[in-house]
C-alpha cells in the first residue's frame, strides 16, 4: 500500500475528489463532524483494532490542503465512540473501553476536563440531547444505557437491558424520547417522562429480526433468527422512523407507529453493517458503513418526489469501496453541499468524500 | 478482555459460530422462567415442617405463587408437581391449588421420576409452553418426608425379579447403591468426608451471607409441642447445621454397615421437608405480560444406568446434555449436583473434570436436604439466585435416581 494523500483511482469510476488523513498506528472506529464548525471533524480509535492498547481522540480540520490534525489526545483504552457537545463548541465526549466517559475541551491541554466511571465494561457509544443540550447518553457491554449531565458527577438514570448495547440515542425530536439497540436483536424505546415502574421507562421493546408487515413481492424476505444489531440512527424528518442494521447485513427502517416489523428491508451488504447515518439534508436518504468495506448510499423509497413510489421499495444508490478494511464510522456534513460525508475504517483512514460521485445514474 | 473484544468482533462477521451464542440467544418462543420461589428445607419429623402435610405446604406455596407471580390466574394453563413418596399427591394438588386462587381452568398433574420428579416436572410443563398447549405453567416440586412414604414394600414378582441382574437390583436399597459406589470407583470414606465438610461450610456461608433470601418464601405454619399444643411458627430459615467439622464426622458409624463402611449420616443427604415452584411462559408472552424474566430453559437429558451404581447418573445424563448443545463442561457457570451421597458427589465431580467452585456453590443436599420432589426445581431456584450473584450465565442442573437413572437440565439466567 502505497502513502499517497489522494485515493487510487478505480478504474471505472470518474475522477473522484476524496480527502484522506491517516491515523497511523491506531484504527478509528468513529467520525463526526463538529456542530458549529463545518471544517472540524473528530475521529476515536484505539491501537491493534481496538483490542488492546491506547485510545486516541483526533480533532481534524478540513484544509485547502487536505485534512490537517489540530491536536490529538491518548486515552488508556480505545475509544469506541465520540460526540460533540451541544452546549460548547469546543467540547466533545468519548466512549472508552475501560468503562469510562470523557469530556475533552480542545483549547484545555493534554487531559479531559471531566469524566464519569460508572459503566461496568467497554462502553460502546456516546450521544448528546439535541433538543435540551444539557444531557447526554452512553451505552454499554454491561448492558444499560446511563444518562448524564456535565454538571453532575454521578449519572441522572440508568436504563436496563441486560443485553449488551451497541447503541443508545436521544431522539432528534423529542428530549426525553431514548432508543437503544443492543445484542439481542431488539429496538428499545424509553420515554424519561414516564414513572420508573417495573418497565424503567420503556415503552416499546421491537424485535428488530419480526418478518416485515407487508411482503413486498421479489423483495427480500428473510426469516432469519435474532442476530446482534450495531447501529441505528433516528431519521432527521421523519420523526418517528428509525434504522437499524447489524450482523444480518440487512438495513431496517422501522416507523414506531407501527412497530411490530419494519417497514423496509435494504439488502445488500455482504457483511455486518457497523454504522448507520440518514441524512440530513434528504428525508429518504442513509449511509452505511459494513466490514465488506465498502460505504453505501440508499434511498427508503419513501420520498415521491426523487422517483421513490413512496410505497418504501429502498434501493442502493451506491457505493463507496476506497477502503480496505472494515469500514467503522460515517456521519454527513451539515453545511454546505448536501452530499458531503466523512467515514473512517480500520485501514488507519478517514475519507471525506462526495456521495454524489459515487451514485449510479 | 482482549480476547472478548475480539469474540465479539468474530461473532459480528460469523454469527452463531459459538454454541454458547446459539443458547443465549433470545427468541420470542423461548420458554422462559419468570419466577422462582422455594420454602424453607426443614429436618423431616423434627423440623419446622414435621407437622405440616402435603396439602397444607402446597397451599401455602402456590398462594404465594399467585401472588408474586403478578399474573392474572386464569393465565395459568397448568401444574405439575414431583413428588416420590405420597401416592395420592395428585388429590392434595389440584385441591390446594383451587384453596390457592387458581382457577377451576387451570389443570394439575402429578409426575414421579424419584429424585429428578420436579426437574420432569419442569419438563411437561416447559414443553407443553413450547408446543402451545398452555400459556403459562407452573413447575413445583414439593416432599413431606414427615409423612406419606410410600417405598417398594415387597419384592418383585419372581418372573420379574428372576429375570436379570439389574431388574433383580431395584430392589437395592439407596445406602447399598452408595456404598457399591463407593467401593467399585474407590471414593475413600475421607474424601467422601472431605466432600461433606464442604458441603456443610458451604451451605452455612451461603445461609450466613443471606444469599438465600431472594430464594426462600417464609411460611407459616402450625407445630405440635411435646404436649400436644400447637402453635404457629412462620419459619423463614433452611435447617442448616452449623459449625461441622471434618473430626466430627469422621466419627460418625456407617450407616449402611451390611454394605459398607463409608457412608454415614454426615456425608449422605439429610431428610428433609420443602417445596419449591417456577413459573414458566413463552418470552412472547412474558413480554406481553411485563414479567420479569429470570431465565431460560433450553432442555434437558436423560440417561439409564445399571441399578446398583445409581448414583452416578449425572455421569451419563450431564455428557448426553452437552452434546445435545455442542457444549462443554467448562462453557458451564454454575451446577448443581444432587449430593444424595458424598459418595457419587465426588464421583460425578472429579469424573466430569468440574470446577469444584463452579459446583453447588452454596453447598447441597448432604447440607441442605434432599425432599427427593423437591430437588429438581430446588436446584433451578438455587442455581439462577447464585447466576444472579454472580452474574454468571449458564447453569446446569442434574441428579441421580434410584433404580438408575440421571436427568440434567440446562438454563441460561437472564439476570
Amino acid at each position: 500500500m502505497g502513502q499517497h494523500s489522494h485515493s487510487r483511482r478505480p478504474p471505472h469510476t470518474p475522477l473522484t475528489t476524496m480527502l484522506e488523513f491517516r491515523t497511523a498506528g491506531f484504527n478509528p472506529y468513529n467520525v463526526k463532524y463538529s456542530p458549529f464548525f463545518d471544517h472540524r471533524i473528530a475521529v476515536g480509535g484505539g491501537a491493534n483494532f481496538g483490542l488492546v492498547g491506547n485510545g486516541r481522540l483526533y480533532v481534524l480540520n478540513l484544509t485547502a490542503n487536505g485534512i490537517a490534525c489540530e491536536k490529538f489526545f491518548e486515552t488508556q483504552d480505545c475509544l469506541f465512540d465520540i460526540a460533540w457537545s451541544e452546549q460548547h463548541e469546543n467540547q466533545l465526549l468519548t466512549a472508552g473501553g475501560d468503562g469510562s466517559i470523557k469530556l475533552f475541551d480542545i483549547g484545555v491541554g493534554q487531559f479531559p476536563v471531566a469524566g464519569w466511571q460508572e459503566h461496568g465494561r467497554e462502553v460502546f457509544s456516546v450521544h448528546w440531547n439535541l433538543v435540551n443540550k444539557s444531557t447526554f447518553l452512553s451505552s454499554s457491554w454491561d448492558g444499560t444505557v446511563k444518562i448524564w449531565s456535565p454538571e453532575r458527577k454521578e449519572s441522572i438514570t440508568t436504563l436496563p437491558i441486560h443485553s449488551c448495547v451497541y447503541s443508545a440515542q436521544f431522539s432528534p425530536h423529542h428530549p426525553d424520547i431514548v432508543t437503544a439497540v443492543s445484542r439481542d436483536s431488539h429496538l428499545r424505546v424509553f420515554d424519561l417522562r414516564t414513572k420508573p415502574s417495573a418497565q424503567n421507562h420503556m415503552t416499546l421493546a421491537v424485535p428488530i429480526h419480526a418478518p416485515p408487515k407487508v411482503r413486498m413481492p421479489g423483495m427480500l424476505n428473510p426469516n432469519s433468527g435474532p442476530t446482534e444489531c450495531l447501529t441505528h440512527d433516528w431519521n432527521k424528518y421523519r420523526d418517528s422512523v428509525i434504522a437499524t442494521a447489524g450482523v444480518d447485513t440487512i438495513i431496517r427502517t422501522f416507523d414506531l407507529r407501527v412497530p411490530s416489523g419494519p417497514v423496509n428491508l435494504l439488502a445488500g451488504h455482504d457483511y455486518a453493517v457497523r454504522r448507520i447515518s440518514w441524512s440530513p439534508h434528504l428525508s429518504d436518504v442513509l449511509l452505511s458503513a459494513s466490514y465488506d468495506m465498502t460505504c453505501r448510499v440508499w434511498t427508503d423509497g419513501s420520498n415521491v418526489d426523487k422517483g421513490g413510489n413512496g410505497a418504501g421499495m429502498g434501493a442502493e444508490m451506491g457505493r463507496m469501496d476506497q477502503h480496505t478494511e472494515f469500514a467503522m464510522g460515517v456521519d454527513w456534513c451539515l453545511f454546505g453541499a448536501e452530499g458531503w460525508c466523512a467515514t473512517c475504517a480500520w485501514d488507519e483512514r478517514v475519507l471525506v468524500w462526495d456521495v454524489r460521485e459515487f451514485m449510479r445514474r | 478482555m482482549a480476547t472478548e473484544r475480539l469474540q465479539s468482533i468474530l461473532s459480528h462477521v460469523a454469527p452463531n459460530a459459538s454454541p454458547i451464542d446459539r443458547i443465549t440467544q433470545k427468541r420470542a418462543d423461548d420458554v422462559v422462567i419468570t419466577l422462582a420461589l422455594r420454602t424453607p428445607l426443614c429436618k423431616a419429623k423434627k423440623g419446622g415442617f414435621k407437622d405440616t402435610p402435603l396439602d397444607a405446604l402446597l397451599f401455602r406455596l402456590l398462594e404465594q405463587v399467585v401472588k408474586k407471580s403478578n399474573v392474572d390466574p386464569q393465565q395459568f394453563g397448568d401444574i405439575c408437581l414431583g413428588n416420590v413418596r405420597d401416592g395420592t399427591a395428585v388429590y392434595h394438588l389440584r385441591a390446594s391449588s383451587l384453596a390457592a386462587g387458581f382457577p377451576v381452568t387451570t389443570a394439575a398433574s402429578t409426575t414421579n421420576r424419584f429424585c429428578s420428579s420436579s426437574l420432569t416436572a419442569t419438563q411437561h410443563i416447559a414443553n407443553e409452553v413450547a408446543s402451545g398447549l398452555i400459556d403459562v405453567g407452573v413447575a413445583v416440586g414439593a416432599e413431606t418426608l414427615s409423612f406419606g412414604n410410600v417405598r417398594l414394600n415387597r419384592p418383585f414378582v419372581d418372573e420379574v425379579r428372576n429375570a436379570n441382574q439389574s431388574a433383580l437390583d431395584c430392589e437395592q436399597p439407596m445406602g447399598q447403591t452408595s456404598e457399591t459406589v463407593g467401593t467399585e470407583f474407590n471414593i475413600t470414606r475421607e474424601m467422601q468426608d472431605h466432600y461433606a465438610v464442604e458441603s456443610y461450610r458451604r451451605a452455612e456461608l451461603a445461609q450466613k451471607s443471606g444469599w438465600f433470601d431472594d430464594e426462600i418464601v417464609p411460611v407459616t405454619v402450625k407445630v405440635k409441642g411435646k404436649d400436644g399444643t400447637e402453635t404457629e411458627k412462620t419459619i423463614t430459615k433452611d435447617e442448616i447445621r452449623y459449625g461441622t467439622t471434618y473430626e466430627s464426622i469422621s466419627k460418625l458409624p456407617p450407616s449402611f454397615a451390611e454394605f459398607g463402611d463409608k457412608s454415614h449420616a454426615g456425608n449422605s443427604s439429610q431428610v428433609t421437608d420443602g417445596a419449591a415452584a417456577i413459573v414458566l411462559m413463552k418470552r412472547s408472552k412474558a413480554l406481553e405480560l411485563r414479567q420479569p424474566i429470570l431465565g431460560k430453559y433450553v432442555g434437558t437429558a436423560i440417561a439409564g444406568l445399571e441399578p446398583r451404581i445409581m448414583g452416578i447418573g449425572p455421569v451419563f445424563a450431564i455428557p448426553k446434555l452437552l452434546s445435545n448443545h455442542n457444549l462443554s463442561i467448562n462453557d458451564i457457570d454454575v451446577i448443581e449436583i444432587n449430593e444424595a451421597f458424598a459418595s457419587m458427589a465426588v464421583y460425578c465431580r472429579d469424573r466430569l473434570g468440574i470446577e469444584w467452585e463452579k459446583l453447588n456453590p452454596r453447598g447441597g443436599a448432604i447440607a441442605l436436604g434432599h425432599p427427593f420432589g423437591m430437588t429438581g426445581v430446588r436446584q433451578i431456584v438455587c442455581g439462577l439466585s447464585e447466576c444472579r450473584r454472580r452474574k454468571a450465565k449458564i447453569l446446569v442442573t442434574s441428579m441421580c435416581m434410584g433404580t438408575g437413572m440421571g436427568m440434567a437440565g440446562l438454563f441460561v439466567s437472564e439476570q
